[in-house]
């Protein structure tokens, strides 16, 4: 499985990571890593999500996220083959 | 200006148009319940016997008159109570408003009497959720939510409002639905490709779902099929896309479509697919469903696109917008060999039923005695299936069903709401003993609101549909859905000030619904057949080569 990662610009406010780690446990994906800042802009946090998953998951993931309110922004980022 | 909390609720509901609200109050909501009474005239407000009901009739409400329905709970239980009405309307993509009560904000947090996180609870199955722990933050909440209900895939939106954000006094500013920004949904670049592989096409076939209906693109649906040549398989929620006499109408597809439905998918070489998610239920084996043919999938919704089915050309956008730019482009198409094959199939179908007391002719004799325009509501199993195969839908927005979520005591909330939404026009509900008993405790809101609902309950004394899945799959044991009650239908829609009676043949049934109140709710028991089965059906994960007919 390879392994991508997700950039968010999301809304800084409470329980927004609630809303964004419930759509990856839904959709049955593990989170191997995440990291949230503020950006130089306090309304605003940036999120890095690094997970698995195929071409169809990443794009599935992508969309999902973009329906997010909260979400202002949907980068995928880079992917890496991750050796089994 | 300065207004309470609760006037802002008042001000904006009215500036969203909202004129019927559904609900149910409690100490969290009393500002808000202070200031509806304040304002009756202009807000009406119908209570229910259960906040579940109250869900379900804004839902109903939604689906029969196009517009947001709006449900209101106090906190905690009540808060709770209207979860699976969310759900509902979620999976349904039915715009909602929930208002929801909450302790005070300084008690929130704090497992305070009657305090629940119902914006954790509800989050998966909300468009958008919030809580206002701000007064200065109320009024754009709830505008934000009215337009998020209603724009781009429509569906629900809870707004948890503490007590003491309604009785704070803030400005108002009298924000209006023209002053949201309502993103325009962009459409792909994908109409050529579309039109090629339509072009390409030898035998093309529509399946058509509930976005048709939400979109209203029930016309351009119609040109569509005529000028292409296609026939066109419905999905539940888009049954009233097309209506029931239309000669390239194949009726419902998937698990229990017809077999006409079932052929000219296996059949086709393109599959036009309009506002569906391709659920399992109505594509069987995905495999078998996309092999030798293209797929065309048009959607509001871009994540919709490759989620089930992964299409050869997607095109996210509002349907109606798409097929008028189709049809802009689209010439006019012969195709006599396609069209008679299609047809062939549909007299196949035409298997002449028994004689009797069964689920077809009664669904068929209610059906003589209602009109295009009468609202049909139906509960969740073998009886919603049996509606949906037999009774000659003609008009969008008359059909009141759960379909994703598959509610079973849906129907008389619905029912309810779908009745006051057409201003008490003749509303049917077909239901079953199993459904009925969930919920029936709303023939109490029926009969105070005075709604002509006529509630046909097919009573086999059985979960029929379980039961049917059980004699199939499970060896015909019968585990925990024979019912083996002695409730008297007729007797309780009486005790609830209704009238109730029972028919045994099509005469009584006849006699019976040329006596239904026009003031009130009738109920009519239909006892059928407790081996009674809905057919055809291809069994979960089969394709049209498994279709069981008899």
């Amino acid at each position: 499985m390879e392994k991508f990662t997700i950039e968010l610009i999301v809304a800084n406010r409470y329980g927004v990571l609630n809303r964004i780690t419930g759509l990856y446990a839904r959709r049955g994906y593990n989170i191997d890593s995440l990291n949230v800042n503020e950006t130089s802009d306090p309304k605003f946090s940036r999120m890095l999500i690094v997970s698995r998953g195929d071409a169809a998951i990443q794009t599935q993931m992508v969309r999902q996220l973009s329906k997010l309110y909260d979400v202002k922004e949907v980068t995928l980022m880079s992917t890496v083959n991750f050796a089994k | 200006m300065k207004k309470s909390g609760a006037q802002i609720i008042i001000e904006q509901l009215c500036a969203h148009g909202v004129t019927t609200v559904f609900g149910y109050p409690g100490s969290a909501v009393l500002p808000l319940y202070d200031a509806l009474y304040q304002n009756a005239h202009r807000i009406s407000h119908v209570i229910t016997a259960h906040e579940q009901g109250a869900a379900h009739a804004a839902d109903g409400y939604a689906r029969a008159s196009g517009k947001i329905g709006v449900v209101i709970t106090t906190s905690g239980p009540g808060a709770t109570n209207i979860v699976t009405g969310i759900a509902n309307a979620y999976l349904d993509s039915i715009p909602l408003v929930a208002i929801t009560g909450n302790v005070d904000v300084p008690l929130l947090g704090k497992d305070s009497f009657q305090e629940v996180d119902i914006v954790g609870i509800t989050q998966p199955v909300v468009k958008h959720n919030f809580v206002v722990r701000d007064i200065r933050e109320l009024e754009f909440t709830l505008h934000e939510a009215f337009r998020i209900a209603g724009s781009g895939r429509k569906g629900p939106v809870l707004v948890d409002i503490p007590r003491n954000i309604q009785t704070e006094i803030c400005d108002y500013q009298g924000l209006t639905p023209a002053d949201a920004e309502v993103p325009v949904v962009q459409i792909s670049k994908d109409i050529e490709k579309a039109a090629e592989a339509i072009a390409r096409s030898e035998r093309p076939y529509i399946y058509a779902g509930g976005g048709v209906v939400a979109s209203g693109a029930e016309t351009e649906l119609l040109k569509l099929s005529r000028r292409i040549c296609a026939p066109v398989g419905l999905s539940m929620m888009g049954i009233t896309a097309l209506p029931a006499d239309d000669p390239l109408n194949l009726g419902m597809c998937g698990m229990h479509g017809t077999y006409a439905a079932a052929m000219t998918e296996a059949k086709s070489d393109l599959i036009i697919a309009l506002g569906v998610r391709f659920s399992e239920r109505a594509t069987g084996d995905p495999e078998a469903y996309t092999k030798n043919r293209t797929i065309l999938h048009i959607d509001i919704d871009l994540s919709e696109i490759d989620k089930n089915i992964s299409a050869n050309i997607g095109i996210c956008g509002d349907i109606k917008a798409v097929l008028q730019k189709l049809l802009e482009i689209l010439p006019q198409r012969e195709n006599a060999a396609w069209l008679q094959y299609v047809d062939q199939l549909k007299k196949q179908q035409t298997v002449q039923a028994p004689d009797g007391f069964t689920p077809k002719n009664i669904i068929e004799t209610v059906s003589r005695f209602c009109s295009d325009d009468t609202l049909i509501a139906t509960d969740v199993g073998q009886h919603q299936m049996w509606t949906m195969q037999y009774y000659p839908f003609t008009r969008p927005r008359t059909q009141l069903t759960s379909g994703g979520l598959g509610t079973m005591g849906y129907g008389l909330g619905a029912a309810i709401g779908g009745c006051i939404a057409a201003g008490g026009r003749k509303t049917v509900l077909f239901t079953s003993d199993g459904s009925f008993g969930m919920n029936l405790i709303e023939l109490a809101t029926a009969v105070t609101q005075q709604l002509p609902i006529t509630i046909i309950v097919l009573q086999n004394g059985t979960l029929g549909m379980v039961r049917q899945w059980q004699t199939m799959f499970y060896g015909g044991r019968y585990s925990q859905t024979t019912l083996d009650r002695k409730t008297d239908f007729a007797a309780l829609a009486s005790a609830f000030g209704g009238v109730g009676c029972y028919a045994t043949n099509i005469q009584e049934l006849e006699s019976a619904l040329q006596n239904t109140l026009d003031n009130g709710p009738t109920v009519i028991v239909c006892p059928i057949d407790i081996d009674e089965k809905v057919l055809p059906m291809i069994p979960p994960g089969g394709s049209a080569r498994d279709i069981i007919t008899s």
